[in-house]
């Protein structure tokens, strides 16, 4: 088996906040965004990270690339830390790692053509490189997330959110990296458009040997895109096994629930469900409960649960799940 | 008769760049407490329709055609009128709850605003049916919360009030625009238990407007399909699921991910949704149709029965077996 691209061991992420109404003198707390998570991530490998909103896993991706400043732990990029590596080598990895949005017209700049944006990172990467390469490589690029080449000299705003959301795939790619982040990247597309990135982004990783890493909040998804799941609670991984197995095979309380809240688009599946559904709403980051972090809402929590936090617990082959009492049930059939 | 029933709807807007329009020929009907869901994707007409019912269109559009509620014409109705039935026979609810409550008002006087004003009630009175109301919406410590602001509430809980709100005068009809697409996964699955409690509760009928096929699956009695501003197909839920006449129906079915399903590609729709200011001349769906014909691209289908209760517009339907 291969080395791991990128080891990812305890990293935590801590905001500081003032409570909202305190005085603006008032002591700043802490809000731990993200919380001790660690995984690997193989060459050419899609790890998948769900959760509902709150839960870090924008601010874990956001940490990953540089744009906030992690409070613990490390990023192995092969084998070297990413957050400790001096500017000059960081700026060289930051080639390597590129990263896609949710809002493509957004993370695009109005003013600039089509090709002017994809093209725009060559000119920090490769300063040196010449104008009719930079017009090859960029009509590849273009091509390769099928983009026609009349959309070369047009503006975002001539664009549907789907070309958008090409454009900023094209732009994210042309640097060669080796790793893409995308944070939501289809949720703000229309589901006949979606499904048409999400199985563009399969092909590139599978044409180009890319690693993902694919956030979203829809399992359905994340499921269909990625090789492992991490599942996500208030900054903290419940769950982190092989897609397949952690969707048929859940272990934790809240990667259950999770699924059985998914709606499947089949009214004999969704009327034959079983009621699996969770009350309340996820605590606030500022305030989360003591010890487990899910307890409050988990329909098997015990006195114990309130006391530590749980730790990652095997279950099988790359299988883990944050919970003593998870149980080895076997397969259960949560769908 | 039909609690609503909407014929030949059409709604346009005029902006700068020309007419838009949006809705182009609607047939729409809910049976007194029953359940019907909307389903398309954005620019498919399908929150307009519901918006031109309601009197709630922007300035710049027109609404013709009919819309009859409980045998009543609500197109034309002047203010007045359309107020009264608004407060008290038909009730909706927004996707996004916080920009739909006043932030400077306590859930309390939002609540019991509506109970004075058009159920004449004193303000005890008012204040007990609000909380029972909260209550009956799994809001916690209602009687404690109904003092708060709605900052100090969270998005579910919000989507609840607000659907609280819509029922304080026990309207016959509750319209759902997209009420759980900002919510989260395991808050929207809450929510949409709760609609549909409420409707065997209170035989309220309701017509959720939604993109997402999953949550009709699990929460409606009958289905529209929308797209360029026209039904494609309509039918019960159970059966258009389980064998569309419609390819956008069936594309739309396909596209989805599922996490009880193993697809190695996701059979996606080619193209984009259509843009309402340039409708095609035949069929909308024609551009992205896997099964299109010349006569699709020039000739607009309609609407026909293909079923007992299945209505489809297009010239070479699908089989009907699943």
């Amino acid at each position: 088996m291969n080395a791991p691209l990128l080891s990812v061991r305890e990293l935590s992420v801590t905001f500081p906040v003032r409570p909202e109404g305190a005085a603006p003198w008032a002591r700043m707390q802490a809000l731990r965004a993200v919380q001790g998570v660690s995984f690997d991530l193989d060459p050419g490998e899609t790890l998948g990270i769900v959760g509902e909103s709150g839960s870090g896993k924008s601010t874990l991706a956001r940490a990953l690339v540089g744009t906030v400043a992690t409070s613990g732990g490390e990023a192995l990029w092969e084998g070297r830390d990413l957050l400790s590596m001096a500017a000059e080598e960081r700026h060289r990895r930051r080639r390597d790692i590129q990263m896609i949005f949710q809002d493509p017209l957004a993370a695009l700049d109005p003013r600039m053509t089509a090709g002017e944006i994809v093209a725009e990172p060559l000119s920090v990467h490769e300063p040196g490189m010449a104008r009719g390469e930079v017009r090859a490589r960029v009509a590849e690029t273009m091509e390769r997330v099928r983009l026609l080449p009349e959309h070369i000299d047009r503006y975002p705003h001539e664009f549907s959110g789907g070309q958008c959301q090409r454009i900023a795939i094209a732009r994210a790619l042309i640097a060669r990296p080796r790793l893409v982040i995308c944070d939501e990247p289809v949720s703000a597309l229309d589901v006949s458009v979606q499904a048409q990135i999400v199985n563009l982004l399969g092909e590139l990783k599978r044409e180009l040997g890319l690693s993902l890493i694919f956030i979203s909040h829809d399992l359905g998804v994340v499921k269909h895109i990625s090789d492992r799941i991490m599942v996500f609670y208030l900054g903290r991984a419940m769950e982190y096994g092989p897609a397949g197995d952690l969707v048929r095979g859940p272990r934790h309380p809240y990667t259950r629930a999770l699924i059985s809240a998914a709606p499947v688009p089949d009214p004999a599946v969704e009327r034959g469900r079983r009621a699996a559904r969770l009350e309340g709403d996820p605590p606030s980051p500022l305030a989360p409960p003591s010890g487990c972090a899910f307890r409050t809402r988990c329909p098997i929590a015990r006195e114990s649960c309130a006391d530590h936090d749980p730790a990652m617990t095997g279950y099988g082959d790359r299988h883990f799940a944050a919970c003593p009492h998870a149980g080895d049930g076997g397969r259960q059939d949560h769908i | 008769m039909a609690l609503l029933e909407v014929r030949d709807l059409r709604v346009s807007f005029e902006t700068p760049d020309g007419t838009v329009n949006a809705v182009n020929g609607v047939d729409l009907s809910v049976e007194a407490g029953r359940s019907l869901a909307v389903v398309g994707e954005s620019g498919s007409g399908k929150s307009q329709i519901m918006l031109a019912a309601m009197g709630l269109l922007a300035r710049n559009g027109t609404a013709a055609g009919s819309v009859k509620f409980d045998g009543t014409e609500l197109l034309g109705l002047d203010e007045a009128a359309f107020n009264r039935i608004r407060a008290s026979e038909i009730a909706m609810v927004f996707q996004d709850p916080m920009t739909a409550l006043n932030p400077y008002m306590r859930i309390s006087d939002q609540m019991t605003e509506v109970l004075t004003l058009h159920r004449g009630m004193g303000g005890r009175e008012a204040l007990d049916e609000a909380v029972r109301l909260l209550a009956a919406m799994e809001v916690p410590e209602a009687r404690a919360r109904i003092r708060m602001y709605p900052h100090e509430f969270s998005g579910g809980m919000r989507q609840r009030v607000l659907i609280a709100m819509a029922l304080l005068c026990r309207p016959r009809l509750l319209i759902a625009d997209e009420p759980t697409t900002a919510l989260d996964v395991t808050v929207q699955s809450q929510i949409v238990r709760l609609l549909a409690d409420l409707r065997s509760e209170l035989d309220t009928a309701i017509v959720l407007v939604t993109h997402d096929v999953g949550v009709v699956a699990g929460s409606s009695d009958e289905m529209a399909v929308l797209y360029g501003g026209r039904v494609m197909e309509s039918g019960p839920v159970e059966s258009v699921f389980a064998a569309p006449f419609h390819p956008y129906t069936r594309g739309l079915l396909d596209a989805v991910p599922r996490i009880d399903r193993d697809d190695e590609r996701l059979p996606a729709i080619p193209g984009d949704p259509l843009s309402a200011n340039r409708l095609p001349a035949g069929c909308p769906f024609a551009p992205r149709c896997p099964r299109a014909v010349a006569r699709c691209h020039d000739e607009r289908p309609e609407i026909a029965p293909l079923a007992p209760g299945r209505l489809a517009a297009c010239h070479l339907p699908l089989e009907g077996a699943p």
